[in-house]
């Protein structure tokens, strides 16, 4: 018996090794060409971007047309801007402002969502309903103004909102009639940040909206929709009306905020369609070392609708050139006269 | 073991003796020096200790992170204990292997890098064989814990990946002890190849905020097999006295896979390993009262 095992021995290391080679999980590798790094940015996109059904209902988006309609500018010898412009072009196709491709020199983008629409704001304005005395936490400006309206001024969810800030926020606010938390011009940032300031305008658990994710290369395969369960804040919860402003750059995280906020009671949105993307984006790079932002995982309202295209107010407001000549923001304005009813 | 038959007394006199001495070839092969003081007494009272350090090179995938293979250096410490049972008539040796590493690596542009760890805890029982007298061998299954990471410092909601995984499989050994300038030098193969197990993994493109904080689960225990999670781990080592020391030098095969929720991963470490080897025999307390 041992004299078998000490033949089989060499036929083991064998067929181990030989079991190695056969069985390295591997990836497709792409040439560092123009070629190869146009067709790992097409294939990056085919096989993980989330919203190609949706595009495809919404504007007849057809991936593989695209493919070709590009692919006839490539040339061997073209330099790494050129093919960047190629590729820029390709990616906009999609109209989504979370599909970006950085290079050293440039980043590809569609800033169309806002860039085709009234801005809706003003910084000026803002500096003037603001002034200088306001607090400021957890990069969240804030103020009583003068006819006992609570104004909340977050240009961003980037950092991290904790429950000692929104306690310390709605605390100084306790005494205002209404609350207007104004989002616009906010492109976003964390989630759970715009989770935890929501969670502050429900005393209840609440379905805010639903959320996916891919499940494997094909466009169509789509998780599930799973509930996003907004917990109400541990901490002060604001119980009176309160209105969330919107603009056509409210975007991302901030997109999200305002679709989680109209889920919540006596919250209601004003000012214009938000910005939309509503898909998580997830990075990836290409052989050249470019890296690529695109939407993975699609997020939906509380009615299991797409909010990748923006969500309508509940009262549509806009700004106007003599508003801004008067110096007056026609949205905050609206809002004030809708609290103090 | 003969049924139905008497031996007679001169034979089971030799099997005992050819037995013993067996016994006390794999505790050589086991413990290549210092064991002479060992040789009258149990076998299971012998343990050897291994620690080792490793500098090698590492080659990392992961496609949730990046389409990219990263390549760079890596790190590794390994501890190993290894010792006789009295399972089988002491013929099963049993080891326990923890070791970890910590890799840096870069993408082929060099625009971005990754850096990954992972410790790993392996059980294995292995039945030994003695063909000769030099030679031992040795196989039986082994179990295995697996606890790591990847972070990659480029990416934004995709910038890490858990690595979390179980599984059992085989282990088989090989050692080799002979004599060189008059020194007792042991040459040893050892390959672990789990077979089964499970891992975690997020489903493609699902982001560790919908499972952590959403609390939103989709196939993320996977059951892992050899054709979607082939891993091995082999090493090669040689045994060498230096002065009353005994130092270890090998070269360590690391190869671990998955391919899973359509998501690639691999991790491909080779490393150099040196450390030394402490061998000790335990002192039963003699319970008899005199």
């Amino acid at each position: 018996m041992m004299k078998r095992a000490t033949n089989l021995l060499p036929i083991l290391i064998a067929c181990l090794t030989a079991a190695i080679f056969s069985r390295c999980v591997t990836e497709d590798d792409f040439d560092n060409t123009p070629s190869g790094n146009f067709e790992a940015l097409w294939h990056l996109l085919d096989e993980h971007y989330c919203f190609f059904q949706e595009k495809a209902d919404t504007y007849g988006l057809d991936w593989n047309t695209v493919h070709e309609k590009y692919r006839q500018f490539l040339t061997p010898s073209m330099t790494g801007e050129q093919l960047f412009e190629v590729c820029a072009r390709m990616i906009r196709e999609l109209r989504d402002g979370h599909v970006n491709l950085t290079s050293s020199f440039n980043v590809a983008r569609y800033w169309d969502w806002f860039e085709q629409y009234p801005s809706n704001f003003s910084d000026s304005l803002l500096r003037k309903y603001l002034g200088t005395s306001y607090m400021l936490s957890a990069g969240m400006k804030y103020r009583i103004l003068e006819d006992n309206i609570g104004y909340i001024y977050c240009g961003s969810f980037d950092q991290n909102i904790g429950s000692g800030n929104l306690n310390a926020i709605f605390t100084k606010l306790a005494i205002c009639d209404g609350l207007i938390i104004d989002v616009r011009n906010n492109d976003g940032g964390l989630l759970s940040s715009a989770q935890s300031l929501a969670g502050c305008f429900t005393n209840q658990e609440i379905t805010a909206g639903y959320m996916a994710h891919k499940t494997g290369p094909a466009h169509n395969a789509i998780s599930s929709l799973k509930p996003v369960k907004l917990k109400p804040a541990e901490g002060m919860r604001w119980q009176k009306r309160a209105v969330v402003l919107t603009n056509r750059s409210t975007f991302s995280a901030a997109n999200a905020f305002a679709m989680y906020a109209r889920a919540c009671p006596k919250v209601i949105l004003m000012g214009a369609k938000s910005g939309g993307g509503a898909g998580m984006p997830f990075h990836a790079e290409l052989p050249n070392g470019w890296s690529l932002r695109f939407s993975a995982c699609p997020m939906y309202d509380s009615n299991k609708q797409s909010a990748e295209e923006g969500i309508e107010p509940d009262i549509a407001v806009n700004m106007t050139a003599e508003d801004l000549i008067v110096g007056r923001d026609n949205i905050i304005e609206t809002a004030r006269a809708y609290l103090r009813q | 073991m003969h049924i139905g038959k008497t031996i007679p007394h001169s034979e089971f006199r030799i099997m005992r003796v050819v037995r013993t001495v067996s016994v006390v070839c794999l505790a050589i092969a086991l413990i290549p020096v210092g064991t002479r003081a060992q040789e009258a007494g149990d076998p299971t009272l012998l343990r050897s200790h291994a620690s080792l350090f490793g500098v090698g090179y590492h080659n990392l995938l992961d496609t949730y992170l990046s389409p990219l293979e990263y390549t760079g250096t890596e790190v590794r410490i390994l501890r190993e204990h290894a010792r006789l049972t009295h399972l089988m008539n002491d013929r099963v040796a049993y080891q326990n292997t923890l070791q970890g590493h910590i890799a840096y690596c870069k993408s082929p542009t060099d625009d971005a890098k990754t850096i990954s760890g992972m410790v790993d805890w392996t059980f294995a029982w292995r039945y030994q064989w003695q063909p000769s007298e030099s030679l031992t061998l040795q196989a039986g299954p082994a179990i295995g814990t697996h606890l790591g990471f990847a972070y990659n410092t480029r990416n934004g909601n995709n910038p890490a990946q858990a690595r979390i995984a179980v599984d059992a499989g085989l282990s088989a050994a090989a050692s080799y002890r002979f004599q060189c300038l008059g020194k007792s030098f042991t040459a040893r193969y050892q390959a672990d190849l789990p077979l089964v197990g499970a891992m975690f993994s997020p489903n493609y493109t699902q982001s560790y905020y919908e499972i952590f904080s959403l609390g939103n689960y989709d196939h993320n225990i996977c059951a892992t097999h050899l054709f979607q999670a082939f891993n091995i781990s082999q090493m090669l080592s040689l045994d060498m006295p230096l002065g009353n020391h005994t130092i270890r030098l090998g070269y360590l095969c690391n190869i671990r896979q998955s391919h899973v929720n359509h998501l690639k991963s691999h991790d491909w470490s080779h490393a150099f390993m040196l450390g030394y080897v402490k061998q000790f025999q335990l002192i039963k307390p003699n319970r008899k009262q005199p």
